[in-house]
């Protein structure tokens, strides 16, 4: 429930668990993200998608979902933008960076919130999470599984060099390949690295590997989905010692229910 | 020529996502790096029956 909760609105979760101060630091930093993220660009996010690709599931695949309210928010109030082209703010793709982050920074506070309720170790498990997340194999190093760690760093850094070499750097634009990019944004801070300081750059030939490029730097992200799942799992199976176990308000706790 | 690059890259492809499950089947890193070899013969076989099954397909309706 508190995890559900938090993917509704940031907080909310930890809000049923009784944790005030952890609900509003929350949610003040993730939706703050978000709206900062749509400030800088203009809400145009979505105006990406080909008009054929858009309808209302078509926001169901990208890291904005993991913050389901602000999500909703922006389809509410930007959608997918007039129908005639406009003119892109300066600051689109940081913009565009920023509600992507909030909603994975919202999918760690849902880590939390599940973690809280459960009584493990809440705050432990969710930064070892982010490290998997940040850095591919950066959760393992943290456990102490150094040589897990360092075949998954090798294993997806080198999926993700691969595919950026091949595609040329045409990987590297959310406004060129929307999804592709959704998936690549799962590497962490790896894809952002080459993001940033590649500049995206220009498309001015034909690229023969353009798709195999693609696949690989999504591939590279979809991966350390799995990735992050062995990081929790086994900072799951270790006892919680850290936080004592949250419980709801009696009046909304159903009988024999967990979070 | 394009045949064999792409086979090739098909091939590290698959080795990333079979020692990626592998590691997610399995907590021990020996047992894990064991179960690879035998896990990627089986992706690859699989993989090809789907690619023999879309030609069956394309021959007769396509």
């Amino acid at each position: 429930m508190a995890t559900v909760l938090t993917w509704l609105l940031p907080g909310a979760g930890h809000l049923y668990l009784g944790r005030v101060p952890i609900a509003v630091a929350a949610f003040v930093l993730v939706q703050g993200l978000y709206a900062l993220g749509l400030f800088l660009s203009d809400g145009m996010t979505f105006e990406f998608l080909d008009p054929e690709l858009r309808g209302p599931f078509a926001t169901a695949l990208t890291p904005e979902a993991g913050n389901l309210g602000g999500l909703i928010y922006q389809l509410r109030v930007y959608g997918f933008g007039p129908e005639s082209p406009r003119v892109q703010p300066d600051t689109i793709m940081l913009g565009t960076w920023l509600t992507a982050l909030s909603g994975m920074l919202n999918v760690l506070l849902m880590v939390h919130a599940n973690c809280t309720a459960r009584g493990t170790q809440a705050t432990r498990a969710t930064g070892l999470v982010a490290a998997a997340w940040l850095v591919p194999g950066g959760g393992h190093w943290l456990q102490g599984r150094r040589l897990r760690a360092l075949i998954v760093f090798v294993l997806l850094g080198g999926l993700l060099a691969a595919g950026t070499l091949l595609a040329e750097g045409s990987n590297l634009s959310r406004e060129r390949h929307f999804y592709y990019w959704s998936g690549q944004f799962l590497a962490g801070a790896p894809a952002a690295i080459l993001e940033f300081v590649s500049g995206r750059p220009r498309i001015t030939g034909e690229i023969p590997n353009a798709d195999v490029g693609l696949l690989y730097g999504c591939l590279a992200g979809l991966l350390n989905v799995l990735a992050m799942l062995d990081v929790f799992g086994f900072a799951e199976g270790v006892p919680g010692a850290e936080d004592e176990p949250a419980q709801a308000p009696a009046s909304v706790q159903p009988e024999g229910a967990e979070g | 020529m394009q045949l064999v690059a792409h086979l090739l890259q098909f091939l590290v492809a698959a080795l990333g996502i079979v020692v990626m499950g592998a590691f997610y089947s399995h907590s021990d890193d020996g047992e894990a790096l064991r179960s690879v070899p035998k896990r990627y013969g089986v992706f690859v076989a699989s993989c090809l029956g789907v690619v023999a099954v879309m030609l069956v397909v394309q021959w007769i309706w396509v």
